[in-house]
């Protein structure tokens, strides 16, 4: 029987899928949110982790980048 | 939005009624591409139906997409009927609309111009240069501008010296530009952070088009109102115009779009008249887009280094500035400011794309960088679009996923299926798995269990 599962689908680069697996990772098992990891640019994770996914990813964004100082 | 876009989006009961003014017509005939113009001058004074075959013929084999194109704008705009024939068969013919082709004959043949009103000579001596229209109308504008813009900025909404009418804040909730905030202050919307980058002319039918919305709302004329409006568009700079022989309702609109600059009104002794300014020619005379109007010379010069320099003292165009740079120094005629990432970042949460930024800098460059080629430097257009790409970095989509296909058969087919409503994002044969968008989930499972019925 066909199973249908409902979730979000996650498009990125290589190290950004990295960066979302790591961060899943650090999490403790309960919390785990990558249901299916699919490829090297897709990831099918819950749907509640969208806003923090995001969150996270620009967080980390703004860490990595230089920002001259005003 | 513009002009034509509104016109073949209103239902044919309305546009016709816009055609039962001359001024309309012309207005549309000025706004067609040459091709449609022609069209519509060779059957200016045919009162029969013209076979579809035969205008085909009247452009070479080579232009037959110029001469659709042509054709289409004119069904979407009702000046081309369609008569006799199965309607979209080949032999379909067509003629002018009737009302249209009347009010163009008269307009053409008849030599009716503007009316012309003498001047009352209490007014006489107070009459105004264009120069001062043209101040005026800019004015006015710009100050609505810097309202909506001000309403934008952190630290508050009332900080513009001066505020525009209730109608004029009303429109511009109407049209989704501004929401209310969280305190319940008004607050802009993302679509009018777009709104401010546009050019002149588009802004103008934005509004222009609320007005009208609102009239008809009112229970209100709404076709002589446009009507009107276009007429407007036929008058001679600089001519007052009385306003005794206008209509009542005529009168409220020309007191109504004073405050925005459109028109200028002069009292003097009970009397007053009125001067359509170059906003309002500009309404249906740039109907073309070529000769927009700028209103301003540039003033912005972006330097490689990303520092944008900005000669000027209009507190709107500094404010537009802020929406997407780092302002630095304010001194009386310049403001310097550097485009940072975390700038147009802010911008881009405003709902602001990096294609507008790049395309107001280039559109408001200072003249003395007008001839260089690229107007903004390169490195900083790419590094606006970058930085565009860098917060799209990683998409998220609802979606639902599938498994666990009992063959591969059925598998392909649903897969053929997703793809062809358009829902697949993604699919692994071997494994027997597709995800596709949510929105679709429905159809996909009605035809799964189809499936496993047969």
């Amino acid at each position: 029987m066909v199973n249908a599962l409902k979730g979000i689908l996650i498009e990125c680069d290589i190290p950004m899928k990295q960066f979302i697996v790591s961060i899943n990772d650090q999490l403790p098992n309960a919390q785990k949110f990558i249901i299916y990891d699919l490829d090297d640019t897709h990831l099918f994770v819950q749907p509640h982790v969208a806003d923090m996914l995001q969150n996270k990813v620009k967080d980390f964004l703004d860490k990595i980048t230089y920002e001259k100082p005003a | 939005m513009d002009f034509i876009r509104y016109l073949s989006e209103l239902p044919p009961v309305k546009l016709d009624r816009l055609y039962e003014s001359h001024f309309t017509c012309q207005a549309v005939l000025r706004s067609l591409p040459p091709i449609a113009k022609q069209y519509v001058l060779r059957l200016l004074f045919i009162e029969q139906p013209i076979a579809g075959e035969t205008m085909r013929g009247w452009a070479k084999p080579e232009a037959l997409g110029k001469h659709n194109a042509a054709m289409e704008r004119l069904d979407q705009l009702r000046v081309l009927l369609e008569t006799g024939g199965k309607s979209g068969k080949k032999d379909a013919s067509y003629r002018l609309n009737p009302v249209f082709q009347q009010q163009l004959q008269r307009a053409l043949s008849g030599a009716i111009g503007p009316p012309k009103d003498p001047l009352p000579p209490a007014l006489a001596s107070h009459k105004p240069s264009p120069a001062d229209l043209n101040a005026y109308a800019l004015k006015q504008w710009e100050s609505l501008l810097l309202f909506l813009a001000n309403a934008g900025a952190p630290g508050g909404e009332r900080r513009g010296d001066q505020e525009p009418s209730k109608m004029i804040k009303g429109l511009l909730r109407r049209a989704g530009l501004m929401g209310t905030s969280d305190e319940g202050g008004v607050r802009i919307s993302d679509e009018g952070f777009r709104f401010l980058l546009m050019d002149l002319y588009k802004q103008l039918w934005v509004v222009v088009r609320e007005y009208v919305a609102e009239i008809e709302d009112q229970g209100l004329d709404g076709a002589q109102v446009t009507c009107f409006l276009m007429e407007l568009g036929f008058y001679p700079l600089g001519e007052p115009h009385g306003v005794n022989r206008l209509s009542s309702l005529q009168k409220r609109v020309v007191e109504d779009l004073a405050s925005v600059g459109l028109v200028y009104i002069q009292k003097a002794g009970g009397q007053s008249c009125f001067y359509p300014t170059r906003l309002a020619s500009n309404l249906s005379a740039s109907l073309s887009e070529s000769s927009t109007w700028q209103p301003a010379e540039g003033f912005i010069i972006v330097e490689t280094n990303f520092r944008t320099y900005g000669y000027t003292t209009s507190p709107l165009q500094i404010a537009i500035l802020r929406l997407f740079t780092r302002i630095e120094y304010v001194l009386p005629n310049l403001v310097v400011g550097t485009i940072t990432r975390e700038s147009v970042n802010t911008a881009f949460s405003n709902g602001i794309t990096a294609d507008q930024i790049v395309a107001y800098l280039q559109q408001h460059a200072a003249p003395q960088i007008r001839q260089r080629v690229p107007v903004v430097p390169e490195t900083v257009a790419d590094q606006v679009r970058l930085w565009e790409r860098d917060r799209n970095r990683v998409q998220q989509s609802r979606a639902v996923l599938y498994e666990e296909f009992p063959s591969q058969e059925r598998f392909a087919a649903v897969v053929d299926y997703a793809r062809q409503v358009g829902a697949l994002l993604w699919q692994n044969p071997i494994e027997r798995r597709f995800v596709a968008s949510d929105g679709r989930h429905d159809d996909i499972r009605a035809f799964i269990r189809n499936q496993s019925r047969t």
